[in-house]
């Protein structure tokens, strides 16, 4: 009796100890991903934020200054200007591309979504922009584009609207207008593609009822289609707020590292470049401690509104 | 159980270590540096003491290889931003070497946009080439004083074939020599000789003459000139810093500016950027987002009559083969001045690494470099690209030679930005390059681009602070 008394004891023990050391398993399965993101995320994150503390030429920089070039960022007015420039642009450029690509996605969504004719024809026009190189797209909109030879002024003139011709990539007021809705163009098959899979995932027995209770095609899209396509609305944003200040090719590829005309099209993405890895031409000293900064900037920016997302994303979530 | 924790751990361990070895030996030398540093940083004026072992460290850490005995091949390498000239420069090489058999030198340029990070990593970490390409003035400078460049006070030869002027581009303030003056470019204005014959058009003489001549094309409906302002780059460099010399007095005027004796705002100045509004309205429509390729296309299609160009583009215009002959004229200057001038701008030099284990036989090179063998090969190989030698050598390509006489009854100078304007910031280059476009486009009068390039200088610049006192 005693004897059983005490192994079953000894069972109990080894089975909570067993068991907590069950719980802690799932630690070691991790540690490789852990190990990967570490090494190949984290620590070139960490220490590109450590580089913006350190100034000196070449790839890498060597005397520890501090905050001494987020300091000059924002109080010398040529870095100031130049950054705030950038910054504004990229609102801009961000801007067009939620009120354009994203609204033309969800109207081509719905579209295609109704059952008319030659649906996977338009569905393959409108992705195959978004299968070329953005390289190609910026070489191809110039030519298109251009003042001389390109097809845009030519067509204008064509049908008699000379008035509207201009040197469209010329022009500081609306280049950057210009490039923004290239890049739509090239893109919108991709919130046109989510914003489907989100409208073919409705349930039709809700659409059914709709249309039971009298419900128009105008009512059912905002009463029942739109709320419940809010979260890949707020997806979709979100993606195209990361892509849009992470941006650079398009912007090279159709305006240069410096954003011409005159600065007009610098975006975040393009002083970055131009102030840790080219340089002003013609000296091309890059400034490697100072582009870290910029670039740890961006971050912050993307950080603070991912963050901003989630937030109101889960409030919503616990309200419905 | 705790023992194949334990390995887990170990092998997780190893992994990371592994993982993250890539980047260990780019971190040592930023490693070494704090503990070097830390002493000094108490100084105000750390930077210097910071510097100096920074560029010892590679002459420390190259083994020291013992010169080649005699009979041995020694193999040289020369970095470059002339990734074009391949071909050319092996053949230059191969004359060197067949000189003087016990020196091979291999020829391996790298891409112009990343040439001065990619050079200033190789010397801070020990593995740049023996023998490499410098820009001319405080690009090069900069290395020098750094400690990453042989000093060549003795070089036998480089005074004698050199003339001070451009000599200056590759030598410190006082005097000192760096790098032997190697490739020039020269700049005028390219235009379609057949059109000119054709509209009975004689190659004007003054600039006012140059004004009527593109009158007297627009009326005809050609378009003067293919310049546009649509890579901005152009304006600064083909045409703004073209027609500049002739304006301002060439070099002796441009030093004037750089001494305080004269403002940036000043009547030649203004003169200056007059000249460009002067050619505006004799831009092809559009202009402002019209590319480099663009004007040329423009020019060798025959639509446009006259391009502000440089020599460089000689090969691509010879490649092209437009079907009308074509030729280049300088820059003219204003009415009532006799002396005229032309940009001739020095480009590039060759320096030696001082860390590289190979001195002597880099200096036979460099000292070969000034004969006027290898100016002649050179001017000759690479037509558009001059040898700054004082005896120009006689070039077998026609518009090349046509270039190259520019300079026998003009005084030459380089671009006016490239010599220590470009040091500060805002530097002169960005400054001239949006006053001109300014112009161009109408945004700003010649004196508001000449009062901003003044006050933008000023900002930085010394003796643009105290200037016309």
């Amino acid at each position: 009796m005693d004897i059983s008394i005490k192994q079953e004891e000894k069972r109990v023990i080894s089975r909570t100890s067993y068991q907590t050391r069950r719980r802690l398993t799932w630690v070691i399965f991790m540690l490789p991903a852990i190990a990967v993101y570490v090494a190949f995320m984290a620590f070139p994150l960490f220490n590109s934020m450590r580089l913006s503390l350190y100034t000196g030429q070449g790839l890498t920089p060597e005397r520890f200054v501090g905050f001494d070039n987020y300091v000059r960022l924002f109080t010398n007015p040529l870095w100031r200007d130049a950054w705030l420039n950038a910054f504004g642009n990229t609102w801009v450029f961000f801007a067009v591309h939620m009120l354009v690509q994203n609204t033309l996605g969800l109207l081509f969504a719905v579209l295609l979504t109704q059952n008319i004719r030659g649906r996977s024809i338009y569905q393959v026009i409108i992705f195959a922009p978004v299968t070329l190189s953005t390289l190609v797209i910026g070489f191809l909109w110039r030519l298109l584009l251009n003042p001389q030879w390109g097809a845009v002024n030519y067509t204008l003139e064509a049908i008699g609207l000379e008035s509207l011709t201009r040197p469209w990539l010329g022009d500081p007021s609306i280049a950057l207008i210009v490039i923004s809705l290239v890049s739509c163009w090239q893109w919108v098959g991709l919130p046109t593609m989510m914003f489907m899979a989100g409208l073919l995932g409705i349930p039709d027995e809700v659409i059914e009822a709709a249309y039971v209770d009298g419900a128009s095609s105008w009512q059912t899209f905002w009463r029942i289609k739109f709320p419940l396509l809010l979260p890949v609305i707020g997806i979709v944003a979100v993606l195209t707020f990361v892509n849009n200040f992470n941006a650079f090719d398009i912007i090279f590829a159709m305006a240069g590292s410096r954003g011409e005309p005159g600065y007009s099209t610098d975006i975040l993405g393009t002083f970055f470049y131009r102030t840790a890895i080219a340089g002003e031409h013609p000296v091309a000293r890059p400034d490697m401690g100072m582009g870290a900064a910029v670039a740890t900037i961006t971050f912050l920016v993307l950080m603070v509104g991912v963050s901003l997302w989630l937030f109101f994303s889960r409030r919503r979530e616990v309200e419905l | 159980m705790t023992k194949k924790l334990f390995l887990a751990f170990l092998l997780i361990a190893a992994l990371m270590l592994s993982a993250c070895q890539p980047a260990a030996p780019a971190e040592e030398p930023a490693a070494e540096e704090p503990a070097v540093e830390e002493p000094a940083a108490e100084e105000p004026a750390a930077e210097e003491p910071a510097e100096e072992p920074a560029a010892e460290e590679p002459a420390e850490e190259e083994p020291a290889e013992e010169p080649a005995a005699e009979g041995e091949v020694v193999t040289l390498t020369m970095g470059s931003w002339r990734v074009d000239d391949v071909e050319q420069m092996n053949r230059i090489l191969a004359a060197f070497t067949a000189e003087h058999p016990n020196i091979v030198i291999e020829f391996d340029p790298t891409n112009p946009p990343e040439y001065n990070a990619a050079l200033r990593t190789q010397l801070e970490a020990g593995t740049a080439p023996d023998l490499f390409y410098l820009r001319s003035f405080s690009t090069s400078r900069q290395l020098f004083e750094e400690g990453f460049l042989v000093p060549l006070d003795d070089l036998p030869g480089l005074r004698e074939n050199f003339s001070e002027a451009s000599l200056s581009a590759w030598s410190t303030e006082d005097g000192t020599p760096y790098g032997v003056p190697m490739i020039a470019v020269s700049h005028g204005i390219y235009y379609n000789v057949d059109l000119f014959d054709q509209l009975d058009l004689e190659v004007p003489q003054t600039w006012e003459e140059l004004i009527q001549v593109a009158q007297t094309i627009q009326n005809d409906g050609y378009i003067p000139f293919a310049n546009a302002s649509g890579e901005e780059w152009t304006i600064a460099e083909i045409v703004f810093m073209n027609i500049a010399p002739n304006f301002i007095g060439g070099r002796e005027g441009r030093l004037a500016y750089l001494s305080g004796e004269r403002c940036f705002n000043d009547e030649n100045v203004v003169a200056a950027f007059q000249a460009v509004a002067d050619i505006a309205p004799y831009l092809p429509d559009g202009q402002e987002a019209l590319t480099y390729y663009d004007s040329q296309q423009l020019f060798l299609l025959g639509e446009a009559a006259m391009w502000f160009g440089g020599s460089w583009d000689i090969p691509f215009f010879e490649s092209e083969e437009p079907d009308f002959e074509w030729s280049i004229f300088p820059v003219p200057p204003p009415e009532g001045q006799e002396q005229a001038y032309v940009t001739f701008h020095l480009d590039a030099g060759m320096g030696i690494n001082a860390a590289s284990p190979h001195q002597e036989e880099a200096r036979v090179f460099l000292e070969w470099m000034t004969t006027p063998a290898f100016a002649e090969l050179l001017g000759n190989e690479l037509p558009g690209f001059f040898p700054i030698h004082n005896e120009a050598p006689p070039l077998t390509n026609e518009h090349a030679a046509t270039f190259m006489s520019f300079n026998e009854d003009r005084e030459t100078d380089v671009r006016w930005a490239w010599p220590v304007l470009l040091d500060g910031s805002p530097d002169g280059y960005t400054l001239m390059q949006n006053g001109a476009i300014a112009v161009i486009n109408g945004q700003m009068t010649p004196q508001e681009a000449a009062d901003a390039l003044q006050e933008g200088l000023a900002q930085w610049f010394e003796p643009a602070q105290t200037c016309g006192q």
